[in-house]
Order: C-alpha cells, then sequence, then structure tokens
C-alpha cells in the first residue's frame, strides 16, 4: 500500500506569486527510500487588482503585474521515513503600465526534510502522520522593498505538521505549519512611520512578519495519473503593515486564501508533463494573481 | 525513532515560539555636552528682532523658602523612582532638540501620504517643501527660543542644581538652572508642531510634558525653571506662527491652476507633462515664490540659466547615458536610487538630511542651543534651496527622461515635477554645504554621501546629468549663503 508521487508537482503549484514562491514546499507523499526526482517547471502568475491590506485596488500606473517563474525543484529519499527537498526558482516579474524597472533574477533557495513519525491502517486505507521543517533564504541580494519586487528577501524557518490519508486511488492530505520570517535589510534607513515606533532612526532592519499555514488536498493518484484539487491559506500571525502609506513592503501583513488545481501525466519511463491552474479569492498586501504552470517531471510517481 | 521526534517537535515549538524582534534603538551613550556656550545669549536671532523680544522674570533667590522647598522636593524625588519615569529620563536625556526633531520627521512621514495608493493619491499633505518648511520652522523656533534662555540663564544665574549638590540620574549640560532649556524646546516644539498637524494636538502634549517632568525627575530643574522655560516657548511660537501666515506658503498648492499659464510662456523647447495616469498637476507649482530665510536678492542671482534644448549634443549624450543606465541597472545603482529616494510615505529628502545631521550632534555632543543652531542652519539652507530648486523648475518646466523616451524605466517612482533641477541634488548639496563648515573633519563622509545623494535621480532613472548638475551648484549656492550668515551670528 505504499505509494509515492512527485510531491514536487504539487509544491511548485503552490507556490505564491512573487513573495513566497517555495512555500507550500511539501505534500503528504513520501518519497521512499533512495528514492528520488526532479522537476523543472515554467509558471506564470498574473494580477491586476491587489489588495491594499484587504480592499482590493487597482493602479493605472501599474497595469498588470506578470511574474514568470521557471523553478527546479528535487526531493531525495534519505531513508524510508525521511526526505529531502530543495527547490530554487528563477523569477521575472514586470508592469505593463508606468515606468517601474523590471526585476530579473534568482530568488530564495528553500530546503525542507520531511520524517512520516507515525502510520496506521484503517481497514484497506493508510494514514500517515508527518512532520516537516525547512528553511529558505535568498539566493541573491535582490530587491525586496518595491511593489514589483523578486521576494521578500527574508531567511525563513518553516515547521509544520500533516495528516495524510490514502485509501485506493483517493488521497486527502490536511496540514498546518508556522513560517517564521527573519529580518531584512533595506537598500535605505527606516524612514516611514509606525504605529508605536520609539525612534526614527532605527537603521535599514526591518522584520517580515510571520505567517501561519493551513493546506487541504485532495486528488487521485494512479500509476500514471495524478490529479488534485487543493486549498491554501497563510495568515499574518504578526502585526505588519499594509501597502501604503506603510512602506516598506517587507513589513507588510501579507495573506491570503488561494485554491488550485494538479495534473499529472506519465509520458515515457521515468518522464512525466505535469500542469496546473490556481486563483486567488481573497488577499492582504498582495497581489489577486492567476497562476498557470506547466512542466516535465523526471521520476517515479509511485513505488 | 523517539529521539527525533523530540528534536522535530522541538524544532517546531522553537520556530512557533519565537518572539518578533521589534524596532529598537538600543542603548545611547548618554554624555554631558561637550561646551555650555555660556555667551548663547548673544548669539544673534533669526526671527526675533533680539532676545528683549521676548521678557523674562526674574526668579525667585535660591535663598527663598519657596525655592529651597522646590528644590527638596527635587532631591527626594531622585531617590524614588518608578520604572517609567526612568524610561522617560533615558528617553528625554538622549536630548530635546533631537527627540522633537525626531518626532517631527515621524509625523511628516505619518502624513506624506500620497503614495502608490491610488485611492489615496490627492492627499499629499507632507511633500518635500511642505516638509523643509516645518522643519526650518521648528528648528529656527527651537534655536531662537534657547538664544532666550541662555541670556537668561546667565543673567540671573540661578545655580544648576548639579551645583547646588544634586546628582542627576544622567549627565546634564552645567548650565545656570533657570529657565530650563528642556521645557523651553518641548513647548515650542510642541506648539509648532501642533500647528502643522493640529490633529496630533493631544498625542504632543503629552510629549511635551513628559518631556518636562523628565527634567525634575532627573534633578536637573526645579518647577519654576520648567515654568518660565514654557513661557519663552509660547511666546516664541507666537513670533514664529507670525512669520509661517505671511510666507505665501498656503498659495504653493496654486488652487487657480496658474501654473498651466507658466508652462504655455515656459523657454524650454520640449514643455514638461506629468508622466501619471490619470496626469495630475506638479506638485506644489508655487512653492518657489515662498519667503526665504537668507536674503532673496542673492539667492536670486544663484539661479541656473537655461537647460540645454533637446536638440543640443549635450543634451543627446545625458539622454543617451540615462538610457544606457535604465537598460542595465547594476544592483548598486538601484541601491543608492532607493536609498535617497525619501518619497512617499517617508520623512523626505530634507527629512533625510536631518537624520544626517542628527548623527553629527550626538558625534559632537552639542548641547542643546548648538544642536538648534545646527539644525536651524542646515533647515533654512535645505528650504531656501529647495525654494529655488521649485523656481527654476517652474520656469523652465522641463521633461523627466521617461518622457522623452517612454522606454526608460525607473528605479523610483518618477517626482511629478518637472525635471530641472533635481531636487535631491538641490537638497543634499544645500545641505551638505552648512554642514562641511560645521563639522569640518567630516569631510570624506560627506562628501561621499553628497556624491551619491547628487547622482541618485541619474541612477533612479529620473532626471539627466545636467538637471543634477545644476542643483548641485544651486544647493551649493544657497548653502554657502547659509555659512556666511552662520560665520557672523556671534557664535564660535
Amino acid at each position: 500500500m505504499y505509494f509515492k508521487t512527485f510531491s514536487l508537482v504539487a509544491f511548485i503549484l503552490l507556490g505564491i506569486s512573487r513573495h513566497t514562491h517555495a512555500q507550500g514546499l511539501i505534500d503528504g507523499f513520501m518519497r521512499g527510500d533512495r528514492k528520488a526526482n526532479l522537476a523543472l517547471t515554467y509558471s506564470q502568475d498574473t494580477y491586476d487588482t491587489y489588495y491594499i491590506n484587504k480592499t482590493p485596488t487597482r493602479d493605472p500606473n501599474l497595469g498588470t503585474v506578470t511574474t514568470q517563474a521557471l523553478n527546479v525543484a528535487g526531493s531525495f529519499g534519505l531513508g524510508y521515513d525521511l526526505d529531502l527537498i530543495v527547490s530554487a526558482p528563477y523569477i521575472r516579474s514586470e508592469s505593463s503600465a508606468g515606468y517601474r524597472q523590471k526585476q530579473e533574477g534568482f530568488q530564495d533557495v528553500s530546503a525542507a526534510l520531511r520524517w512520516e513519525a507515525y502510520d496506521y491502517k484503517i481497514g484497506k486505507a493508510r494514514l500517515s502522520w508527518l512532520f516537516a521543517v525547512g528553511y529558505t533564504m535568498p539566493i541573491q541580494n535582490y530587491i525586496s522593498d518595491d511593489l514589483i519586487a523578486i521576494g521578500r528577501g527574508s531567511k525563513n524557518l518553516d515547521g509544520r505538521t500533516m495528516l495524510h490519508l490514502k485509501a485506493g486511488t483517493f488521497f486527502l492530505t490536511g496540514q498546518y505549519g508556522y513560517i517564521r520570517r527573519g529580518q531584512v535589510t533595506l537598500d535605505r534607513a527606516v524612514n516611514y512611520y509606525a504605529d508605536g515606533q520609539v525612534n526614527a532612526n532605527s537603521g535599514s532592519k526591518v522584520n517580515v512578519p510571520d505567517v501561519t499555514e493551513l493546506i487541504v488536498r485532495t486528488g487521485i493518484v494512479t500509476k500514471p495519473l495524478y490529479i488534485d484539487a487543493w486549498y491554501q491559506q497563510q495568515t499574518p500571525y504578526s502585526k505588519g503593515t499594509d501597502i501604503a502609506p506603510g512602506i516598506p513592503f517587507p513589513t507588510n501583513a501579507v495573506g491570503f486564501s488561494r485554491a488550485g488545481a494538479t495534473l499529472y501525466l506519465k509520458l515515457v519511463g521515468q518522464l512525466g508533463l505535469t500542469a496546473g491552474y490556481s486563483t486567488t479569492f481573497d488577499g492582504r498586501n498582495i497581489g489577486k494573481s492567476t497562476r498557470v504552470t506547466g512542466g516535465l517531471v523526471i521520476g517515479r510517481i509511485a513505488r | 525513532m523517539n529521539k527525533s521526534f523530540l528534536v522535530l517537535c522541538g524544532c517546531f515549538l522553537l520556530v512557533s515560539a519565537c518572539k518578533e524582534p521589534v524596532i529598537d534603538e538600543g542603548v545611547l551613550p548618554f554624555s554631558e555636552p561637550a561646551t555650555v556656550d555660556a555667551d548663547g545669549g548673544n548669539w544673534r536671532t533669526i526671527v526675533l528682532k533680539s532676545t528683549s523680544d521676548i521678557s523674562v522674570p526674574q526668579p525667585a533667590a535660591v535663598t527663598s523658602d519657596t525655592y529651597k522647598s522646590e528644590l527638596a522636593q527635587v532631591k527626594n524625588g531622585v531617590f524614588s523612582l518608578e520604572p517609567e519615569k526612568i524610561t522617560a529620563i533615558n528617553y528625554w536625556a538622549v536630548g530635546g532638540v533631537k527627540r522633537w526633531n525626531q518626532i517631527a520627521r515621524q509625523l511628516v512621514a505619518k502624513y506624506n501620504t500620497e503614495s502608490g495608493n491610488p485611492l489615496n493619491a490627492t492627499n499629499s499633505s507632507a511633500s518635500a517643501p511642505f516638509a523643509a518648511r516645518l522643519y526650518a520652522a521648528l528648528s529656527v523656533a527651537q534655536y531662537d527660543a534657547l538664544v532666550v534662555a541662555w541670556k537668561a540663564k546667565y543673567q540671573y544665574n540661578r545655580a544648576s542644581l548639579v551645583d547646588q549638590g544634586v546628582t542627576t540620574r544622567l549627565p546634564v549640560a552645567n548650565v545656570p538652572s533657570y529657565p530650563s532649556e528642556d521645557a523651553v524646546i518641548a513647548e515650542v516644539s510642541c506648539q509648532m508642531l501642533a500647528y502643522f498637524f493640529p490633529d496630533e494636538t493631544t498625542w504632543l502634549k503629552t510629549k511635551a510634558a513628559e518631556h518636562k517632568q523628565s527634567r525634575i525627575w532627573n534633578g536637573a530643574n526645579v518647577p519654576s525653571d520648567i515654568k518660565a522655560g514654557e513661557d519663552i516657548g509660547t511666546a516664541m511660537t507666537a513670533k514664529l506662527v507670525e512669520r509661517l501666515k505671511s510666507d505665501r506658503f498656503s498659495a504653493a498648492g496654486d488652487p487657480t491652476n496658474s501654473w498651466t499659464t507658466g508652462l504655455a510662456k515656459a523657454p524650454y523647447d520640449v514643455k514638461w507633462t506629468s508622466l501619471l495616469i490619470p496626469a495630475r498637476p506638479p506638485l506644489l507649482p508655487l512653492a518657489g515664490k515662498v519667503k526665504t530665510w537668507f536674503d532673496s536678492t542673492t539667492i536670486a542671482k544663484s539661479l541656473p540659466a537655461s537647460p540645454p534644448a533637446t536638440t543640443s549634443t549635450t543634451f543627446q549624450t545625458d539622454l543617451s547615458e540615462v538610457r544606457t543606465i535604465a537598460s542595465a541597472r547594476t544592483r548598486d545603482q538601484s541601491r543608492i536610487a532607493a536609498k535617497w529616494d525619501d518619497g512617499a510615505g517617508t520623512y523626505t529628502i530634507p527629512g533625510h538630511w536631518n537624520q544626517l545631521t542628527e548623527d553629527y550632534i550626538l558625534q559632537y555632543r552639542q548641547n542643546e542651543l548648538r544642536a538648534a543652531r545646527t539644525y536651524a542652519l542646515v533647515n533654512r539652507a535645505l528650504q531656501d534651496g529647495g525654494t529655488a530648486c521649485w523656481t527654476t523648475k517652474y520656469t523652465y518646466f522641463t521633461p523627466r527622461p521617461s518622457q522623452i523616451d517612454p522606454t526608460i524605466r525607473t528605479a523610483t517612482l518618477i517626482p511629478n515635477t518637472p525635471g530641472y533641477t533635481a531636487e535631491h541634488a538641490t537638497f543634499a548639496s544645500a545641505a551638505t554645504t552648512v554642514l562641511l563648515y560645521l563639522f569640518p573633519d567630516e569631510t570624506t563622509e560627506l562628501n561621499a554621501q553628497l556624491a551619491e545623494a547628487t547622482l541618485s535621480e541619474l541612477y533612479g532613472g529620473t532626471s539627466f546629468r545636467f538637471d543634477n548638475q545644476q542643483g548641485a551648484k544651486l544647493g551649493a549656492a544657497v548653502g554657502t549663503i547659509a555659512v556666511e550668515s552662520a560665520k557672523a551670528d556671534g557664535s564660535k
């Protein structure tokens, strides 16, 4: 009853526009001892509406913001109950109106360890309880305090737990995590107004608010096919600013609810194709974005 | 298995339990000011014709019963301080002039709301010209009021509490205690800022009350010192508000859109248009007509000549330079542009120079009077430099680079004003010229900052090199006028 699938496919789709491309890194399928897979995907994410705090807003000086990402991700089974997952996207982000410069470059490298702590057999179904810790850091010193930016520039520590139910071809995974985001050094002094701020000269370091994350995913998985639908919600845990006038952007309290679907088809041997779609229902200080993804996956689906 | 389970759970808890860091200034060094400037009462005032414009009554003698009981209360109070009083002492002992300048900057940032938020686009209440005027008014009021206070201090010579055997919690300047310089600063700053930001009056009054009390808690002043200081502050505010009411800034927003006539008459071959969608009238078109602090005739003589026409070689060379930078902007060029941008939501460009000035005031341990003089010089130069810059902008109405070539993408928002002269370069030169005079040992650092700030708009793609060069020249000319005035103000 052990199945494994290309967790990568799903997690790439969960990447979130510019801010947190590598979040949703982890799903409930273990890789299997000394098994590996690798995915190369391209995604395009667009929005013309963004939320200032929770108010949907359009800025004619920005038009439509398009973010293209090329993502490489791999996972490797260090043991039957322990996986290592790594990913790194290259991102290009630009606006259709106004005169803002486009941003392009490597975003953040993410690595996570996933551990299947327990599994229980319930009739023919199998329920497993997993834990994961992840770490994310910028690959290069990209611009983070701009409306069009590659990422938020913080180093993040991520802890989560998951319940994964598999019955025949059906699966259901629920996970809950906390993402602790570190500080960012801006290109400028902190010269904006913050409530309760004692000192106007606080150097260039600001804090990126932490978030909690909930993901529910369900679908079917067979050897040549994988289909899922998912819902993801990030909620700011710590206090943050709003897009304007509370600049700079890394301190924004960012949250969203997003849903999407993923499709995988095996081509030949170890090679498969993936495609996905996701859309944003609601958000805070983030673009109301829609994303399409397509890519290649090398690696076994199930064992 | 169990061990690793515990480790993972531990990590998870650790991740979720960490406390978020908050913005914190750490522990600042507290030290006695480097000088007391006993002759400070003879320094030349700015708005006041002389110190006698504000009279300070004779204080009760230190031998009087009233005074003795005041002193006894302060002495006893120093030994029984609650933690929040100690916090207040620590906060204000850093320096009243410095703290109120910080407060001013915070409020400017709070009200400088024109931003990327299109819902809020028309409401720009605290742009750079507004802020320059506010910083100048605040520091001039502080300076004049402190000159009056210094005059009275050494005239009446009420011994400092330190000299009367009180051990202050934190070091203070050993100057005669009547009237309290801190009460002067607290009152004048509170009232001046409330004039600019009436909605903040309650908050400002709380701050001022705490500032004044902190001096009693610290063992530096008795209540009658504070009262006399307050009265000077109130009288000074009235004098300065009188000047503000007639400085023509209230018309700077140009409600009748008379700038369109100026645009039609402008001698430049390609005329400025707003690059915002939808187009908006330029920022404070009549801010160039505001009354200057220094001699307006001398400033008028420093105004730059016409910019090079778009057909000239100079212009074409400078245009291709902006294009080259914009098409392959380095990370460092973006950093410099962002560092000096000081746009919407911030304390503005003049605020940035106030912040840099504060570092030197702290470093050179300037007393309150000298700190106020430093700020008054820098801020008058900044405001007059800004005024001259705005005069030039609305004489020539020259376009920004992206208007000539829409493929030029910028690292910062394009200011909604004509490009010539560049405001960053003008402000930077005006401030630096004064700072170089006041802090000659900092020449290397100041020049490095000046060079960066001057070219920041070019790196950002929002102005041409000639905008910056002429801005720098204009700023330096205004700064020099400020320096000449500083040389003759009686201080040394």
